[in-house]
């Protein structure tokens, strides 16, 4: 029996530019009913392998399929693929009613709809006002009714959640998990990580057009982890000397000292027998950060303009193997 | 391509740009008849159809044609639209006709407008009037020229992609190349794009040169079209959109 077709496919998928490879024979899948975090720091090829899917970029091998058929092929696309894209841009002058009434045309959904996608963005009372009146926020706002205009089954979002104010986040996270909760498929690239790590059910990173990891949101953040504790003392020059001494490696931020490859029933245990007050204890899970730089090391990822980690990964720490 | 063609015309009129090219047209257009009718003590029917022919529908429905393909860029609009419309040989043949279709509007609105002024003040004024079927004449004539200028201004639009080269490129070829190719060899400054468009009209002004017949400037302004409707189709299905 031929397995099922998944609403996402990416098979082999190379893109060339000029010679340069944007995109490495990458293979991925997209499941119904699961937000997919698609990671990976500038240049990484993630625009490029959304719009090969898209059918706005040529493949230079290799396919991107929804239901094994390229968007260009499908039947009223609208119906099928949402997107929104990083740069989605808007004729100044024309209203946003009336952006997606010449959508609706397009794809022949009923008026009513505009109204419904209006209303679920919130942009109801200023449909009627030309897009260039619109802050950031509500162009984007525009984008996402745009795609969800054909009620599709799959939903591409690129940088969502630009342009949005923090309830306009909180906004997006609970559409893109009603989404899923509907069955819908969500692929959604952001640079928000603490964000996407908690809409997302699974996780790809990319990295100079590879794939360096995917799998669920536990699977990647789990990958290679080395338990630690972080740890707040009186004194903690001394705590450190102590857990030190039981073969421990620290790192010390401020007033936190990180005790790797130690739990805290450890870390606490050593504390209470040498009569070291503490004030603070604490398992340190991995973030999604943590292992995103892990997972993309080699490309100077601090660049990608977030925070370097204060927990750098630990030595030795290998990607999950691209499958 | 229902969809596709009636999508085009919704965005051609929910921009302020086909009302204003309108509105610019239609003024300009019924200035000069007004004008002329006025000035001039020797005008004869000859004249006056001339005059309701030489309207400045063509010139503004050739801006609004290249407006309407690079204005995708320039707003950067073109990726959605592409989206919503992913075959693009589709895209670009609706456009083509929507803005045929824009063109033969816009030229319906000023000829008639023109005509009736026109008319109205040639008979108050007892010069002579046109009669209601060389009226008839001027207008399908207008109507199909204003309707080929839409759809090369389309497709040169969708070829140049830079909307002030694309504009300023067509007025240049057309006030100052063509002309200056006509005085020069008159035989093939006929066959020029603008040129072409006085067979449809049925005379080349300010000259005594035996124009193009209908059929043959029709054939050639199709030639035209063809030419950078295939250049656009070839460059925007080429074309990655990044």
């Amino acid at each position: 029996m031929m397995p099922p077709v998944a609403p996402v496919e990416i098979r082999n998928l190379t893109k060339r530019f000029r010679g340069v490879e944007a995109v490495k024979d990458l293979s991925f899948d997209v499941q119904p009913a699961r937000v997919t975090g698609f990671l990976g720091p500038n240049g990484a090829g993630k625009s490029t392998t959304l719009r090969a899917l898209l059918g706005l970029v040529q493949p230079t091998a290799g396919t991107a399929t929804f239901a094994g058929e390229r968007y260009d092929k499908l039947d009223r696309p609208s119906t099928h693929v949402g997107a929104v894209l990083e740069d989605a841009a808007f004729h100044p002058g024309r209203t946003g009613r009336n952006h997606l009434r010449v959508l609706a045309v397009i794809g022949s959904h009923p008026t009513s709809r505009i109204d419904e996608a209006l209303e679920t963005v919130g942009l109801t009372e200023a449909a009627n006002r030309a897009v260039k009146g619109y802050s950031m926020g509500m162009r984007q706002r525009l984008a996402i009714a745009s795609a969800l205009l054909g009620d599709p089954q799959v939903l591409i979002l690129d940088e969502p959640t630009n342009g949005l104010d923090p309830p306009g986040i909180a906004w997006m996270r609970d559409l893109v998990r009603g989404q899923a909760a509907r069955g819908r498929a969500v692929l959604i690239s952001s640079h928000l990580l603490a964000e996407v790590a908690q809409s997302v059910d699974d996780v790809l990173i990319i990295a100079k057009g590879e794939l360096r990891a995917q799998g669920t949101l536990e699977q990647v953040l789990g990958g290679n982890e080395e338990t630690s504790t972080e740890v707040k003392a009186r004194d903690l020059d001394r705590l450190a000397q102590l857990v030190q001494a039981q073969g421990h490696r620290i790192e010390r931020t401020g007033d936190t000292l990180l005790v790797l490859g130690a739990e805290p029933e450890q870390v606490g245990e050593v504390a209470a027998r040498e009569g070291v007050a503490l004030r603070y204890l604490a398992p340190r899970g991995r973030s999604l950060e943590a292992a995103f730089f892990a997972l993309t090391a080699d490309t100077g990822a601090p660049a990608w303009g977030i925070a370097a980690p204060a927990t750098p990964p630990a030595d030795g720490a290998a990607p999950e193997e691209p499958t | 391509m229902s969809a596709l063609l009636r999508a085009e015309l919704l965005k051609l009129r929910t921009t302020r740009t086909f009302v204003a090219l309108v509105g610019t047209a239609l003024v300009l257009s019924l200035a000069i008849v007004v004008l002329v009718v006025l000035l001039s003590d020797d005008l004869t029917e000859a004249d006056a159809r001339e005059l309701f022919t030489t309207d400045l529908t063509p010139l503004f429905i050739l801006v609004l044609g290249i407006m309407g393909f690079t204005g995708e860029w320039r707003h950067r609009t073109i990726t959605g639209t592409i989206l919503a419309a992913p075959e693009r040989l589709r895209l670009v043949i609706a456009k083509v006709l929507a803005y045929a279709a824009a063109g033969a509007l816009l030229s319906l609105i000023v000829t008639l407008s023109v005509m009736a002024v026109g008319s109205l003040l040639l008979s108050v004024t007892d010069k002579s009037t046109v009669d209601i079927s060389d009226l008839a004449d001027v207008l399908w004539r207008n109507l199909l020229v204003a309707a080929l200028l839409g759809a090369l201004g389309v497709c040169i639009g969708g070829a140049v992609r830079n909307q002030i080269t694309a504009i300023v490129g067509v007025l240049v070829l057309s006030f100052v190349v063509e002309p200056i190719l006509f005085g020069v060899a008159p035989e093939v400054g006929k066959y020029a794009p603008f040129s072409a468009t006085n067979g449809i009209l049925g005379f080349i002004p300010f000259s005594d040169e035996v124009p193009l017949s209908e059929v043959t400037a029709v054939l050639v302004m199709l030639g035209w079209i063809g030419l950078f409707f295939v250049a656009t189709a070839q460059l925007l299905r080429h074309r990655d959109l990044v």
